[in-house]
Formats: structure tokens, C-alpha cells, sequence
């Protein structure tokens, strides 16, 4: 190949189709009294990580309380395993939720 | 079902939560940075690293939704235009790897003569669209898979197996999106089986897994890019593997099915013989290990005191010699596989799950009694494989890979075009001729 040709070239990054963009949910006025869903996966720190946000919380907001959910699968939304109508059961009872991965 | 969410994640982990928050269309959700180690089993370590944050979380959690949050701006979706550089050698490879959409080796320009002779190596319309690919979901047309093998270096007939490839990703049971981004470093690992090793010489003799053969390099090096530049699976930002694996350039390998004494994988599989396959595993390591004995019990003990205890799927490359040997004593291939399971056992101690939080080993009806009690090294049976493969001489290969939920050995047939024989007449000739001295 001579280094002094020239070429014209093609793409190599593929096209993707523009993902519809969702907003966020709105948020909580204040966390007093509220139930707040704490969600863990399989890493080790995650569980550690939430131990922590629920003793901090506790400490600022001694009326809140916490409910606990384990995502069962790796990289498989909780909604689309065996487990959503208890994922969904339990988003529907908390006001809103900290999520750790353990990274 | 709306509620507020807030994400944790470690510091080094930001740009990748954002990237995958992007990819499911919430480029909003809120992520408190903090500094607890990446899998840290010390609580006090967890606490310090989340008080500093704790009003970050709580913030999350209450502070309004700006405009920008609430009604997210449709983010320009890159879809670059079908020639995007003129160039020379030295400036097309600088405008690629500064683009993001090379691998840090020299890459072939693919011009328009390139891509259309590389096109030759399939009967699929450039603009088919063989499937979408995760995270970015980038749609993996004929053409970009061609665009990108010719950048690795492909010949056109490693078109049909770059195509079973890019269908391999889709496939759910191969896990590709958990292991091509996790931390843990997992590499494809191709084995090719049928006649499609012979047309285009993929080395499944002396050395099969090193550097030197097209087939064997180009393939790896395609999928790699086709990754990257099809998945949108950027180092660092969506793969974080956290030490990297040299694997991710190439890691292909056929099978040795002429001089094995056993049916290939692909037959196992089911298969025909006269098929061409694909299979995939995406391990992160394998180590080399040789017979204490010559015979079919030291083969056998060679390979179960030098299993990793990781539980997961694996692959044990035989050479031929010890095939042959095994095959004499009447071993076959399946009981093979069940001598490995029942006999490959590890102390508990041994298993990093025995020291977990979240242990998988001590469970009601599992529970190891001490650490001293033995627990198998491989927790599936359907978890393994063998490949005959290889060159003379004694070493064997033990490929270790995971047990992500649902992932599976994948096999898929390799689809040639109708053209096949003469495609490959053209380019049967290109082998390497090394000169004696």
C-alpha cells in the first residue's frame, strides 16, 4: 500500500435510531415520614452502601422508614425477570428509592 | 409507577452510569458520585465513603426537577455521513483512532473498492440489517460489518463468520452486553468448526490462539470493531474491565476435527458434520497445563487439579495427541466432560463466594460444613466443552469464563453464499510460506 495515496473512506460507526427520551419522575417535597425503597444488586458493596444511606437517613428523618429489594438478576432489568410483579408490588409501596450497584 | 430515583456510584463509574442511563432513554437520572471502594466488604469503609454524600442523596431526592430533567432535549444521535475522511494512510488511521473507532493498531482504510470487494463474501444486501446492536443499539447493516472488516484486516470470505458473529450478539443467552462491559475483562472466544476452516485456514493446529494466521487475527480483530464501532462499547466508558484482556484483539480458534477422534463441537451441538458453525464463550483467562503422566490419568488429573474454581462456563482444548490417547483407553468426549464435573473439586476456602456477603455457597441444602469441605469446581455440567485443537506436544488449555444467569455456550451455522467455492479459489492461495534456514 503507498502511504501517499489517498483514500476516501467509509464510516465505520453505525447509525442508531434516536431513543425516545423520558424525563425524570418528580420529586419528593420532603423525605419526612416517607418510605424509602432502598434497591441492591449482587455486588458485595451494594447492601454495605445502603446499610449506610439508611442509618444517615434515619439519623436526619427518624420517622422514615425503609423497605429493601434485591435485584435478582446482572444486567437484566428487574422488570423483565420472573420477579416484576414483586418488583412492581414493591415499587408501587415505597415514595422513592436509592439504588446501589456495589461499583 | 413514578418515583424519584437516585443512583450510587462510585466515582469512576459516573460517565458509565450515565452512558447506560442515555442508552435506556433517561439521560436525567440523577447519580451521586461517591467513594466507596468498588465492591468493598468493609462497612466502615462503606460509611465513610457515603456520609460525605449523604446531602447529595437526600438532594436527589427532593430538589425540583429542572426543565432540562423534566422534558429531556432529544440528544443528537450521531449517524455520520457514509464517507467521512479523505485522507492518506497515516491521516485516514489518525482520524480513525482520534474518532474513538480504532484499537490502537494500523487499520486497513476501508474505501469504497475495499468494502464492495469485501461485500463479494456475502449474498445479504448491503443495507440488510443483520440486527441492532447493545448498548448503543446501532444497527448492524451488512455494509458497516464489511466496512469494519476491512479495517481489521479481513478477507471476504470471513465475511459468512463475522455475519454468525454479529448474530451471536443478539442472542440473548450469550450474555454479550454483561460480559462485554463488566469489569471482570471477559473476551470472545470463537471456535470454528466445518469445512469453513479449511476454505479459509483457520489455524487449528500448532499455535492456533497466537498471532499469524489472517483468519484467526483478522476475525477477532472484526468482531472487536464491530463491538466498539456497531455496539458502541467504548473502554472506559461502557467496558470496564478494570486490568483489560488481550483477548479483545483476537481469540479464535478451530477445531482440530481432523485429527480428533471424537465428533467436533458443532456435532455436539447439533449439527451436521458438513456444516460450518460459530461458537462463543466470553471468558477472562486461560492458563496452559501438562499431563502429570502420559496416559489418560494423568491427562485427566492434570486438567481437574488445574481448574480455576470459578463455577463458570469453560472450555478444555485438547491437543489431538492426548484425544487420541484418551479415545484409546475408551474415553469418550461426554465422559470426559462428566469426569472433569464430578472429579474437579476445590476445598471451600477456595471459593471466593465462601467469603461473600451475598453467599452463593452457603445456602439452606448447600452449606459447605467447614471451609475445608470440597465443593465442585464447575457447578453445571452443561457449563463445559471440549475442543480438540492444537499442535504436537503435551500442553492443554483450560479457558475459564462466568456464570452470569442465563449464559449459555451459543453454537450458530455459518451461512456461505452461493458463490462460496469460487470466492474461496480466489483467496485459497494466501497462506504463508516461511522460508528454511
Amino acid at each position: 500500500m503507498n502511504e501517499r495515496s489517498t483514500f476516501e473512506v467509509l464510516s465505520p460507526w453505525a447509525q442508531a435510531d434516536p431513543i425516545p427520551l423520558m424525563g425524570i419522575s418528580p420529586r419528593l417535597e420532603d423525605l419526612a415520614a416517607k418510605k424509602i425503597g432502598l434497591f441492591y444488586n449482587f455486588k458485595r458493596a451494594s447492601a454495605l452502601m445502603l446499610s449506610a444511606v439508611e442509618q444517615e437517613l434515619k439519623k436526619r428523618y427518624p420517622s422514615i422508614i425503609t423497605s429493601w429489594y434485591r435485584f435478582s438478576g446482572v444486567n437484566i432489568p428487574e422488570i423483565e425477570t420472573n420477579n416484576s410483579d414483586k418488583f412492581k408490588e414493591w415499587v408501587k409501596g415505597v415514595d422513592g428509592v436509592v439504588l446501589a450497584v456495589g461499583d | 409507577m413514578q418515583k424519584p430515583v437516585v443512583l450510587l456510584a462510585n466515582e469512576g463509574f459516573v460517565t458509565d452510569g450515565r452512558s447506560a442511563a442515555s442508552s435506556k432513554g433517561m439521560p436525567g437520572l440523577r447519580i451521586v458520585s461517591e467513594s466507596v471502594p468498588c465492591e468493598c466488604t468493609i462497612e466502615a469503609d462503606a460509611e465513610a465513603g457515603i456520609v460525605p454524600v449523604m446531602e447529595q442523596i437526600i438532594d436527589g431526592l427532593v430538589q425540583p426537577l429542572t426543565a432540562e430533567e423534566q422534558s429531556p432535549t432529544s440528544k443528537e444521535r450521531v449517524n455520520p455521513s457514509r464517507i467521512i475522511f479523505k485522507g492518506d494512510f497515516a491521516e485516514t488511521n489518525r482520524f480513525f483512532y482520534k474518532s474513538g473507532w480504532g484499537d490502537g493498531l494500523p487499520l486497513v482504510p476501508p474505501t469504497e473498492e475495499a468494502v464492495q470487494e469485501m461485500l463479494t463474501g456475502t449474498d445479504l444486501r448491503p443495507d440488510h440489517i443483520v440486527g441492532t446492536v447493545q448498548p448503543r443499539l446501532g444497527k448492524a447493516t451488512v455494509e458497516k460489518i464489511a466496512v469494519n472488516a476491512v479495517m481489521a484486516g479481513a478477507l471476504p470470505t470471513h465475511m459468512p463468520v463475522l455475519i454468525a458473529g454479529v448474530e451471536h450478539l443478539l442472542d440473548p443467552l450469550t450474555r454479550f452486553g454483561t460480559f462485554s462491559m463488566s469489569t471482570g475483562s471477559w473476551s470472545p472466544f470463537w471456535v470454528v468448526n466445518g469445512p469453513i476452516r479449511n476454505d479459509i485456514h483457520v489455524n487449528s493446529s500448532s499455535g492456533s490462539m497466537s498471532p499469524g494466521n489472517i483468519a484467526n487475527a483478522a476475525i477477532g480483530r472484526a468482531m472487536g470493531l464491530i463491538i466498539k464501532n456497531l455496539g458502541g462499547i467504548r473502554k472506559g466508558v461502557e467496558d470496564m474491565g478494570v486490568i483489560g484482556n488481550p483477548g479483545k484483539y483476537s481469540m479464535v480458534l478451530g477445531e482440530n476435527e481432523e485429527r480428533s477422534p471424537w465428533v467436533p463441537l458443532h456435532v455436539d451441538e447439533g449439527f451436521d458434520k458438513d456444516d460450518s458453525a460459530l461458537s462463543l464463550i466470553f471468558p477472562n483467562c486461560f492458563t496452559q497445563t501438562w499431563p502429570y503422566t502420559s496416559d489418560d490419568k494423568g491427562i485427566l488429573r492434570s486438567i481437574i487439579y488445574n481448574i480455576k474454581p470459578v463455577g463458570g462456563l469453560c472450555c478444555f482444548v485438547i491437543p489431538p495427541a492426548h484425544a487420541n490417547t484418551l479415545a484409546q483407553k475408551g474415553w469418550t468426549k461426554e465422559m470426559v466432560r462428566q469426569y472433569i464435573v464430578e472429579f474437579a473439586r476445590s476445598p471451600a476456602y477456595r471459593h471466593h463466594s465462601f467469603y461473600d456477603t451475598n453467599n452463593a455457597l452457603v445456602r439452606p441444602g448447600n452449606a459447605p460444613l467447614s471451609a475445608m469441605d470440597t465443593v465442585a469446581a464447575i457447578t453445571d455440567p452443561n457449563y463445559a466443552r471440549i475442543v480438540v485443537a492444537g499442535g504436537p506436544g503435551t500442553f492443554m488449555g483450560l479457558v475459564f469464563s462466568a456464570a452470569f444467569p442465563g449464559a449459555r455456550w451459543v453454537t450458530k451455522k455459518i451461512a456461505v453464499p452461493a458463490n462460496w467455492k469460487k470466492l474461496v479459489s480466489k483467496y485459497r492461495s494466501l497462506v504463508p510460506t516461511y522460508e528454511r534456514y
